[in-house]
């Protein structure tokens, strides 16, 4: 039991690390992406149709929420970088566009379709010898392509961020945008890429919903999980190995809630469980102490004269 | 008039415009004719007074979102949550309507629900500002998430002490006309709740603009640092601000449940909160202009209702004009910038001149 809890977190955790790792990606530069909400919505509807209108094609489907997400985020990053607009407004108006986009396109595509429209999702893949490992095989091993790719990803994202010029450019932009300007670094420039990135990484993420765990597409398929993944970037002090043991701890939640409702009732209502995750991120909001807040978070660089 | 104002009402009306005509242009995709479909939109509106209140119908609860957002934007604070604030206005409000109903006088009780909305609204507002005045939270998240927790509070609600006799449906019992906010204008559903709202945005521009209290919460969203060294307690502020904001969202519950709906059902209202941000968006978070703002979108609303009906098209063209028009009204924003700045460049230059 405690093993299939753990398998789950890790499904349910995935989404979540694509969401947030792109998020301390774009914060460290300065932007918030508060269009992740939508992009991880456009993600998972274009997922979706991509795979079904393909008989099936997981990859194309898989495409189709990449570009999705690219075209949003990117629309994002016009808006706030380049003509400096407010980002919490901008991104709450993207991500109601985002949803009128989905439903309606959706109608459009699919019609009012007799009996639901489902596709069969990522399925598990057993790696051999590594998921024979006792507890941790079963666990970290037999999941799907989406959560082994994060195994290269978190590495990866986390060398980049510290090791490389590009990661030093991005931190040094989004504290001090100044400085980097007068060395030469091109700051709207990097700051966009962040966002075209969050565009990637947020489409996969909302992807995964449709075609990577459900199989099928509902307006209301991603429930806020796109804020959870802002405040796991948030609560996991804006690195990325924060961002991980922030996903595994709402992915517990999640896991939890889900284990919970199966059960049945017992003494605690269900929807105290579905609630669960949002509760957690206001208490782990409230709770916490140390800040690593990048200085120019949400400020639009405005170069003087 | 002032350029800037000449230029918000020119920008704003050309962004709407422009936000009707692309969600028109993929009506396409449909096979229907746009210039058809927006001819029934606005033509259908005025096909009887019965739709012409309509229009002041949705725009109520709209205008309580508005303000909810809107008040707390001036104090540079992010009330995202009027959507769950708007949810537990409701609980609470058909709550004690079916305690009280038969047991108080109508008049009576509806004040009494009335204050007892803004209360729990307030509250649980306040919590959120209390939440930041005290542990430095982001508000803009805990509010965000506030909504889910008080989504799931109605439907375990609506499951269990609320649900109807009948226990069939997750909703309430229908309430007794007599906790009913009553019509002002026969034969149509325009309810005193309308008034009310009407009211709300006067008083909270009366309250911003002419009272000591708002001059404290713009000087703390101007410049929160400046203001306490002026002696505002920025903290003071923030709790106060939130539970303004969270009431008159709750307040929104309470007249679209007394006023409209007459019980509570699941997931009713789905996209009060997002459109009244939209809407203070739109009206740049101005109380007065957030109620012509409010107008229009209920507008839109009847008006895709029923083109709904009448042509076929789903009703998610709504949330779709919505959209747009909110990122042109975005783009109106940078619009004006440039043109103020270019104002601002040939004042120097006459200047100079001279």
């Amino acid at each position: 039991m405690i093993i299939s809890l753990l398998t789950r977190t890790i499904t349910m955790g995935t989404p979540l690390l694509y969401g947030s790792l792109s998020e301390v990606y774009s914060e460290r530069s300065g932007v918030m992406n508060t269009a992740i909400e939508g992009i991880f919505l456009m993600g998972a509807w274009a997922g979706f149709v991509g795979t079904y209108l393909t008989e099936g094609n997981l990859l194309i489907g898989l495409l189709a929420a990449v570009l999705a997400g690219i075209l949003t985020a990117a629309l994002y990053g016009w808006i706030t970088i380049y003509l400096k607009q407010h980002q919490i407004v901008t991104g709450t108006a993207i991500n109601i566009l985002a949803l009128g986009i989905c439903a309606f396109f959706q109608r459009v595509i699919f019609g009012i379709p007799l009996s639901p429209l489902i596709v069969r999702p990522f399925q598990p893949i057993a790696i051999p010898l590594l998921s024979k490992i006792p507890v941790i095989g079963p666990i970290l091993f037999n999941q799907n392509i989406l959560t082994y790719l994060l195994f290269i990803l978190v590495p990866a994202a986390t060398f980049v961020l510290y090791k490389t010029s590009l990661g030093l450019s991005i931190r040094s932009i989004g504290e001090n945008p100044e400085a980097g300007d007068v060395a030469g670094l091109k700051v709207e420039q990097i700051r966009f890429l962040t966002i075209l990135f969050a565009g990637i990484m947020c489409g996969i993420g909302g992807a995964f919903y449709s075609i990577g765990y459900l199989g099928l597409f509902t307006t209301t398929i991603i429930g806020g999980r796109g804020w959870i993944a802002f405040a796991i970037c948030f609560l996991g002090n804006w690195k990325p190995l924060g961002a991980l043991s922030g996903t595994l701890i709402f992915g517990l939640a999640e896991a939890l809630a889900i284990f919970m409702q199966s059960r049945g009732s017992g003494v605690f209502p269900n929807e105290l469980f579905i609630a669960l995750p949002y509760i957690l991120t206001i208490v782990l909001t409230v709770g916490r102490r140390s800040f690593n807040v990048p200085a120019k978070l949400g400020v639009p660089y405005k170069k003087e004269g | 008039m002032s350029s800037k104002f000449r230029d918000l009402l020119v920008t704003n009306i050309l962004a709407v415009v422009a936000g009707l005509v692309v969600s028109g242009l993929l009506l396409l995709f449909l096979g229907k004719n746009p210039l058809e479909a927006m001819g029934t939109l606005f033509g259908s509106l005025f096909r009887d007074g019965y739709t012409v209140a309509d229009i002041f119908v949705k725009a109520t609860p709209l205008m309580f979102t508005a303000l909810a957002f809107g008040f707390t934007f001036k104090a540079n604070l992010f009330n995202i949550g009027a959507q769950g604030q708007f949810y537990l206005g409701a609980v609470t409000a058909v709550g004690f309507s079916l305690l009280m109903e038969g047991r108080l006088p109508g008049g009576l009780a509806l004040v009494l629900i009335a204050a007892l909305t803004i209360l729990a609204g307030g509250l649980w507002g306040g919590l959120i500002g209390w939440l930041k005045a005290r542990f430095n939270a982001n508000e803009f998240l805990v509010s965000m998430m506030s909504t889910y927790v008080a989504l799931n509070m109605m439907n375990y609600a609506l499951r269990t002490f609320l649900m109807e006799t009948k226990a069939e449906y997750p909703q309430t019992n229908p309430l007794d006309t007599s906790v009913w906010l009553p019509i002002f204008i026969p034969r149509t559903r325009l309810h005193i709740g309308f008034i009310l709202a009407v009211l709300a945005c006067v008083g909270i521009w009366v309250l911003l603009y002419k009272t000591p209290f708002g001059f404290r919460v713009r000087a703390v969203g101007n410049n929160k640092d400046a203001a306490e060294m002026a002696g505002i307690s920025s903290k003071q502020i923030y709790i106060a601000a939130f539970f303004i904001s969270g009431a008159l969202a709750a307040l929104g519950g309470f007249s679209e449940v007394n006023g409209v709906q007459h019980m509570l059902v699941q997931n009713f209202n789905p996209g009060v909160g997002s459109a009244g941000i939209g809407i203070a968006i739109l009206a740049n978070g101005d109380p007065i202009g957030i109620i012509f703002a409010s107008i229009l979108f209920g507008a839109l609303q009847v008006g895709g209702n029923i083109m709904g009906q009448l042509s076929g098209i789903p009703s998610s063209i709504i949330d779709l004009m919505l959209g747009f028009v909110m990122v042109f009204v975005i783009l109106s924003y940078y619009v004006r910038e440039v043109w103020e700045d270019r104002r601002e460049k040939a004042r120097l230059k006459k200047a100079v001149n001279l």
